[in-house]
């Protein structure tokens, strides 16, 4: 992209922007692999410890100047009966639609969830198809040219991944990024930031109301 | 790692082998293979997914227990959702129509005029809008629950009183005292007098005064013990306590006011605080998802048809049985047809939601976008006998778009007067928005009386009783228009502003004994929640989570005792719990040595 790098050499100062990004699609394609695989660069059946949030976030480096943090929503479990809330899909600004390259029904299940997010989520949301588990290509049912022709029909993006070897996985994300309104002041989500309370913050105001 | 204590299920002997261990996997249960209908089993059934219900289904999933959480709407949050305007038309036509899943709401009236300009996505409109005081265990559980984390809360400053035509906004922080210029000098000595025996209502003395008192009138107390005059009688108990009746007895008056001011300047000067997006509604997916997170399976659009408490299946519409091995929890709104044992409903709150054509900024503060107004009893035309309180949304609270603002009357009247009530508090509501709002705005009548400069000099702020009554003669030029109206009634077997009861459950309990010999009903077995109290703030929510969490459980030792370990906030965490539970004592130290200073 030209600005960021005309951007890079006028502007010393850092930019940093944040992301909801959510993932969708059947069970079992492998939507939490991709996500552990992105975040914690690993592969493991072992999730042993205690998350709370079940949001992970990672933040990936565009350029020297350029951060970009993704705040990564899982499904939990929620879509196995279509029940996702829309909290789920409030203000996400990318969704990855992932699907199973190796199952034959598999592309069919992610276009519904293509259509869900065009019901659901902001207009200008940055959608990608995701083939999963491309470490199993020799058994794959659905071809990179049947998946591509149906993300370019819908303008969307398409990459193939295995969440397993680890394959592709950040140039994923980083095309996803790449996408995104880096502009801070075009960024809404931080905009939106400022005027919220965290709860988990509490100014120490008692001094403060002291003065008087 | 320490391992998560036993959680009460598991320490039960009948459930040594079959409960999950004690570490929760991490986002469990998300690659299982998709079922084609219901679980066959669970623990604990729990029908509506309002935020009673999702409250307590977090609790139990992270207790260790199966939940199955289904709801007959193909939306979350059941009697307090947050619907759209197209779920809003689809919902009037349930309500009026009686079906399945609409119980305990009745005569939804809806109008919106044509040509319809309003994108049905663009708001968020609460069926029970509420407030979440900065200290109320609502928000602590928020916390501990990191629940506030799928969320956004932003603050609410604004509480006005509707008096004399105009708005006031109550003196409530002893700053504002001190400065408000519309005070005596011994006005403001009753006023931190009485601001003084709310802090410490628990000292000895304090508390044996109002022991004594203890079925005195609030109203009668204060007018004798503290010759306040009736405007801020009325502003203390209506706006800062939020009361419901004028017969509000002593001491839950001074709880209710002392909620108010212990929680101003937690978070910063406000006392309260409201989710985006929406109220319960948004809060109850924040739980639910949570409780999804422990394991829990969701499943909207299906609704519970019979449950058999012998064999203990539970039949839904489309035909699935699900076994619950230990109890079934029900939303009384979505109890199944036939069903005989729902909690009597008979207390009525009345709701009047409109979206008006205007931003309405004027009643917010610097950087808020909520306020409450309340119109304490025989202030309107109507001739209320009881307060009708209201909850202001402008567009910043992501509730509706720009230049548009939702109101949400409500009381806790009867029948057909409640109706003329919230009627008659909108007239003055728009007659009000109107006047502060002509564009000649701030330039008429404002002297340097009505600016009023804080201690420190720096911050000047305006007035706002004066300013209302500068305009009492106004007529305004231009209408409002009013883009959306709706009216409905819902009734509660909660108490007005009171607080869920454990005789309810027990109730539930008894009949379920008594009635083993009767059969024939549908909902033989059944646990119910209750339908939403009328108070506009959360609190009570936690309290009738916990009393259902005790009934299912056992004991509500157990109830969120789980360490979380996400890794990028333990510091920030381990803080937020100190915090938590020393800040009541801090606060009051703080205020008592003010108090000795200025008396």
């Amino acid at each position: 992209m030209p600005s960021e790098i005309s951007s890079q050499s006028s502007t010393p100062e850092a930019r940093f922007s944040q992301f909801k990004l959510v993932l969708l699609g059947e069970s079992a394609v492998g939507k939490s692999s991709i996500v552990h695989r992105f975040v914690k660069d690993s592969f493991t059946d072992l999730r042993e410890s205690t998350i709370g949030a079940a949001f992970l976030t990672q933040t990936i480096q565009l350029d020297p100047n350029t951060t970009v943090k993704f705040e990564i929503w899982d499904t939990a479990g929620q879509e196995r009966y279509r029940s996702l809330a829309s909290m789920y899909y409030r203000n996400a600004q990318a969704a990855l639609v992932v699907f199973d390259i190796t199952q034959e029904s598999s592309l069919e299940k992610a276009k519904y969830w293509v259509k869900e997010l065009q019901k659901q989520a902001n207009s200008n949301i940055v959608i990608t198809l995701v083939g999963n588990k491309l470490d199993l290509s020799e058994e794959r049912k659905i071809s990179e040219d049947e998946a591509l022709a149906y993300a370019n029909e819908l303008n969307i993006m398409y990459c193939e991944v295995s969440a397993k070897s680890g394959q592709n996985i950040k140039d994923c994300f980083r095309d996803v990024a790449l996408k995104l309104p880096l502009d801070n002041k075009s960024n809404s989500q931080n905009q939106r930031r400022n005027k919220t309370v965290d709860l988990s913050k509490r100014p120490n105001t008692n001094e403060q109301q002291c003065a008087c | 790692m320490a391992d998560r204590r036993p959680s009460m299920a598991e320490r039960r002997p009948s459930m040594q082998n079959s409960r999950r261990p004690s570490v929760i996997p991490h986002l469990a249960g998300i690659e299982k293979p998709v079922l084609p209908t219901t679980p066959d089993e669970c623990d604990v059934l729990i029908c509506g997914t309002g935020l009673v219900e999702s409250v307590l289904a977090a609790a139990l999933a992270w207790q260790g227990s199966n939940v199955l959480h289904v709801d007959s709407n193909p939306y979350y949050g059941d009697t307090c959702s947050t619907l759209t305007i197209e779920q809003i038309k689809a919902w009037c036509h349930h309500v009026n129509s009686n079906s399945p899943g609409f119980h305990g709401f009745t005569k939804a009236l809806l109008y919106i005029p044509r040509p319809n300009k309003l994108n049905s996505k663009d708001y968020s409109i609460d069926l029970t809008p509420r407030i979440l005081f900065a200290k109320s265990d609502l928000l602590s559980l928020l916390i501990k629950s990191r629940v506030f984390r799928y969320l956004e809360f932003q603050s609410i400053s604004n509480f006005h009183t509707f008096e004399n035509d105009s708005f006031g906004k109550m003196s409530s922080s002893k700053e504002e005292i001190f400065t408000d210029q519309s005070l005596s000098l011994s006005s403001k000595r009753s006023l931190m007098k009485l601001m003084k025996f709310v802090f410490e209502y628990d000292n000895e003395e304090n508390a044996a005064l109002l022991a004594q008192h203890k079925t005195t009138p609030f109203v009668k107390f204060v007018e004798e013990k503290y010759r306040l005059l009736p405007g801020q009688i009325n502003e203390l108990c209506y706006t800062l306590g939020l009361s419901s009746t004028p017969d509000i007895q002593t001491p839950q008056a001074m709880s209710r006011i002392r909620r108010y001011l212990i929680s101003f300047n937690v978070y910063g000067n406000f006392p309260a605080l409201y989710s985006k997006f929406g109220g319960p509604g948004e809060i109850s997916q924040g739980f639910c998802r949570s409780a999804a997170v422990a394991g829990a399976t969701y499943k909207l659009d299906t609704t519970l048809q019979s449950f058999d408490s012998e064999t203990k299946l539970a039949t839904f519409k489309d035909g699935t049985k699900v076994k619950v091995s230990e109890k079934v929890v029900c939303s009384p709104s979505q109890a199944p047809t036939g069903s005989q044992y729902t909690p009597e409903r008979k207390y009525e709150v009345t709701r009047l939601v409109t979206i008006v054509e205007k931003s309405c900024k004027e009643w917010f503060s610097d950087g808020d976008s909520a306020a409450v107004v309340v119109f304490p009893p025989n202030s309107l035309p109507s001739l209320n006998k009881f307060p009708v309180q209201v909850m202001i949304m402008g567009p910043g609270s992501g509730c509706c778009p720009n230049g548009q603002c939702i109101w949400y009357l409500s009381t806790i009247e009867k029948g057909e007067k409640a109706r003329l009530d919230v009627e008659s508090g909108l007239k003055k509501l728009e007659e009000s928005i109107l006047r502060e709002s002509e564009d000649s705005g701030f330039d008429v009548a404002l002297n340097d009386e009505d600016i009023v400069v804080r201690p420190d000099g720096t911050a000047s702020v305006i007035n706002s009783v004066k300013l209302g009554k500068s305009y009492k003669e106004f007529v305004p030029k231009e209408k409002l228009t009013f883009l959306f109206k709706l009216m409905f009634t819902q009734f509660t077997s909660v108490e007005p502003f009171g607080v869920a009861s454990e005789s309810v459950y027990r109730r539930a309990s008894k009949e379920e004994v008594s009635s083993l010999a009767a059969s024939g009903a549908p909902d033989k077995g059944i646990v119910y929640s209750n339908m939403p109290s009328a108070e506009i703030s959360y609190d009570g929510i936690v309290t009738e989570a916990k009393l259902l969490y005790t009934s299912i459980v056992g004991s509500d030792d157990d109830f969120f005792d789980v360490d979380f370990e996400d890794e990028d906030e333990t510091d920030q965490i381990s803080n937020q719990n100190n915090n938590d539970s020393a800040i009541v004592d801090e606060d009051d130290e703080e205020f008592k040595d003010e108090m000795d200073f200025e008396l």
